[in-house]
Parts: C-alpha cells; structure tokens; sequence
C-alpha cells in the first residue's frame, strides 16, 4: 500500500525536525569553539543561527498545530506530532543554551577554560542529543533508553566542576565572575544532556505510548540536580 | 494484519476499570455516579445469516450508564452486533445466534423473553429519522400509549419530560399538534431519540443517528448524547471516528465479524494495543 497523503505529511514534519536539530547541534558545538578561541565574530553568528533556529521552531509548531486541527490524527500519528511538538521544543532550548554560553564568553580566559574539560563534556551532550534524534528517526526505544543511561556521565562531570569551583573560590585572589561564568557552562552543557534526556523520553512515548519521564531514576536525579 | 492468540486475548477482555497505569477519561466525561457495571454482557456470542457468521464468539461487558462507541469498516458485523441487543435481527428469516447474551443477566434470546417488553428497556434510534407520520405530541405519546398509558395529563408531563431529555422542547413546545415530518432533520432525529426516552428505557442503541445529518445538527446529537450519558448506557455505531472519540467513553472495534478491540476510548485512539485497530483508524487499512 503506497503512503497516504496524511503519513507523507507527518514524514515531511519529522524530516523539518531532524533538519533543525542539524542546525542546533553545529550551533552548540560553534559555541563551545567560539568560547575557547575567543571568536567574536563567531559569536555573531551562533546569535544570528539561533534567531533561525527560533523561527524553525516557530515555523515547525504551526505546520504540527494545524495538522492537528485539520487531520485530527490518533494512534501513532497523534505521538508523532505530539513528539515531534515536544522535541522542537527541547531543541529549540538547547539553541538558547548556545547562545548562553557565547554570553560568558567575555568573562572568561582561554587558560582558565582550559582548567577543565568543557570540549570532552559537550561532545558527549552532543552524542546524547544526536543519538536522540537518531532514536526518533528509528523509533528505537533501546537507543533512547542508552541515552537516559548517558545522562549519568554529564551528571558526574558537571558535579566535579561544581566542586572544583567552589575550591577555587575560597582563595582571597580568586577571580570569582571567571569561576561563575565557568560553572554556568557547565551548567549550560548538563542542561543540554537534561534535553537530549527528555528527547529521549518522548520517543520512549512515541514507541510504548506509555509516559515514561517521571518514572524512572533518572528523573529523580534531574530533579535533584535542579534543586542542588 | 494477523494477530497473535496473545494479543487477541488481551485486547478482547473486557477494559479493567482501574488500569496499572489510570487512562483518564477527558474531565468533561467524568465517572458516572452509580455506572460501569455490566449492563450488556456478550459470552461467545455469534450471529448467523444462513451459514455466514457474520459476528464471531464476542466476548464484552458494556457498562452501564458509560458511552461505548462500535467502529469498524462496512461489513464488520458492528451493526449487526448492535441490533442483535434488542433482537431487531428476528425480523431476518435466516438470522440465528449462538452464545449467550444477557441484558441484567437475563438471557436476551431466552425462551422467555418477551421481546416488546425487551425493546421498551433497550431503544433504538436509526441512521435515517423515522417519525411516524403523526403530530409531535402523538410522535412521543406513541410508546406510553401502546404500554397502556391513557392518561392525557400524565402523557402530556411524559411528552414534555421527553422532548426536554431529548433538547427540543424549547423548539416544538408551540407546536405540538404540528406533523412531526415538518421538522427539520436534526429536529427529526431529536424527536426519535424523545420518542424513545418516553417508554423510559434503560439502553439506548444508536445506528449512525447523525450520518444523514448536517455538522450543526450533528453537534445537537453528540451534546444530546453528552446529556444523556449516566442516565442511560448508550451503543452507538459510527463511522465517523472523530466521532467515537467525541462521545464515547469505550470503543469496541470490529473487523470481520470479530471484536478487535474493546478499550477505553483515550486508550483505544491514543495507544490501541492491536495493529489491526491502529491501522484501521489512523487510515493505513489495506
């Protein structure tokens, strides 16, 4: 049986999304490049990609929103939009945490950046959100439970910056608004992983239907961490 | 589109009240004070023309006061099943049935039954309306009536009471004496669903009531049946699935002559277990 109109519509839906979360994740990884090497013009445009990237999000919600109103899909085309409702909206998040961390770029020097290890931790929220993606496409819900299990890795990193911060500061000569604007990257970093997390469980629904993101371990841990 | 034993033995129970994990009916179809217990209960039942087996071995409870939605494509045996409850079937020769059905308990096609009796506690309303060729008042007054109601007081307060269930007083109470065949379809449609109420049944079967109607009066019949909902059980047969959602709180899926699928409606529409009921209404049938 050749596709019917209505799933090559929700197949063209997706494919706008995974193009998205393209442009998102090289503006994630041009943020953490301009940071290191100072890169002002860089900077410009990771803000310019991200005013993009808002759009598309845009863009994307209304083409979902009247595909429910005109469709009216069940079943497993109602998850799909509502999925692919949800993760525009992590991605586009995850845009805006990009654009965070080219702000404290001014702040922060190349040798003090160097003290940890930003690159290591941003390739592997980057893993995390593309292997999300990657779950979406395949609609495998064993990949996206992998991720889940990656979030822990971030977690850890993001707790040992915490506290190597919170030792650099009780030195009197310490530069407190660098160690501020280095914690918040990593905080930025762990929020992308939090997202590519959530992603995550929004394709578990997409496969089971079952909303799985306030069930397991990892869920009380991102609430932890929240509140720590 | 094959299904295992497995899968067909876990979708065909009957929906668990509480599930693990709750599917909560839309707020605005709240639970029903005194409902949900088997009102119609179907064991292996089957239904004949001559040789073909036109409805298969079905096994479900229909909960009292609930909505519950039959789709399916044509031919599926939806209405069959749906006219076998107050056994408007009888009037086909060759149709016979085999199992059991109980309405209270008590065997439908039981010997005993008395099947006028049995049509004034299970009513039905049809695809095209059918008002009698009579006045309003005579439309509704038809019923009581025939079950020796000769009061002109006491059916005058039935007439109102059934044309206010039904949401149409409001347009014919200065008009009673008028043929009901002046009314407007959806009017029409509304008054059989009166006429019905008026013998106080305690089922309603509906045979796609609103395919002959107008999205406006189909509108009228949908709240009716919002309306009406946890006074009466209601069946209705749909083809119009954005319909089964709308007003049903249980969806039973046929597909040649066997029952699918019964689950609650946001369970059924949102997450069906059986692949036949998910191709079937996300459009994907071959």
């Amino acid at each position: 049986m050749s596709e019917r109109p209505v799933h090559e519509h929700i197949r063209e839906l997706s494919e706008v999304l995974v193009q998205l979360s393209e442009k998102v994740l090289q503006n994630f990884d041009d943020a953490l490049a301009a940071v290191k090497n100072q890169d002002e013009e860089g900077a410009r445009r990771i803000r310019h990609a991200d005013l993009e990237i808002d759009l598309a999000e845009v863009g994307l919600e209304e083409r979902c929103l009247a595909f429910l109103a005109l469709q009216q899909p069940v079943a497993r085309d109602l998850r799909t939009i509502v999925t692919i409702m949800k993760i525009n909206d992590d991605l586009e998040r995850i845009g805006d945490l990009a654009v965070h961390i080219i702000e404290r770029m001014p702040e922060i020097k190349p040798d003090m950046l160097q003290m940890f290890d930003f690159e290591r931790m941003g390739h592997l929220a980057a893993d995390m959100t593309r292997k999300s993606i990657e779950a979406f496409i395949s609609k495998d819900r064993f990949l996206a439970d992998k991720v889940c299990s990656l979030d822990e890795e971030i977690d850890a990193i993001h707790s040992s910056v915490f506290k190597r911060v919170a030792h650099l500061m009780k030195d009197p000569d310490s530069d407190v608004d660098q160690l501020i604007s280095l914690l918040s990257i990593s905080r930025y970093i762990e929020r992308m992983a939090d997202h590519a997390t959530r992603i995550a469980h929004e394709v578990t629904y997409l496969v089971t239907g079952e909303i799985v993101r306030h069930n397991d371990v990892s869920y009380e841990k991102l609430v932890q961490s929240l509140k720590d | 589109m094959q299904t295992t034993v497995e899968e067909k033995e876990t979708s065909m129970q009957t929906p668990a009240k509480t599930a693990t994990r709750d599917i909560y009916l839309p707020s605005e179809r709240k639970s029903v004070a005194g409902g949900g217990t088997p009102h119609v209960v179907a064991k292996d039942f089957s239904i004949f023309y001559g040789d073909f087996e036109a409805v298969k071995k079905v096994n479900a409870d229909i909960l009292s006061k609930y909505v519950t939605a039959i789709i399916g494509p044509s031919g599926c045996g939806k209405s069959t099943f749906l006219r076998a409850i107050n056994r408007m079937n009888d009037l086909i020769p060759s149709c016979h049935t085999t199992g059991t059905l109980r309405f209270d308990g008590e065997d439908i096609y039981g010997k005993l039954t008395d099947e006028v009796l049995l049509r004034k506690k299970i009513g039905m309303v049809f695809q095209k309306p059918n008002p009698f060729p009579k006045s309003i008042f005579d439309n509704i007054a038809y019923g009581p009536r025939l079950h020796g109601m000769t009061d002109k007081k006491h059916l005058m307060e039935i007439v109102e009471k059934s044309l206010r269930k039904a949401a149409l007083w409001d347009e014919v109470s200065d008009r009673l004496d008028k043929n009901a065949l002046g009314l407007s379809g959806g009017q029409q449609q509304r008054l059989c669903v009166a006429r019905t109420l008026a013998v106080e049944p305690e089922i309603l079967l509906l045979d796609e009531p609103t395919s002959a109607l107008d999205p406006k009066a189909t509108a009228k019949i949908e709240d009716l049946i919002q309306e009406l909902r946890g006074s009466y059980t209601i069946m209705i047969v749909t083809h119009n699935m954005q319909q089964a959602s709308r007003v049903s709180d249980y969806t039973m899926f046929f597909y040649e002559g066997t029952l699918v699928e019964h689950a609650t409606t946001p369970q059924l529409f949102t997450n069906p277990k059986d692949r036949m009921t998910e191709d079937y209404i996300t459009g994907r049938f071959s």
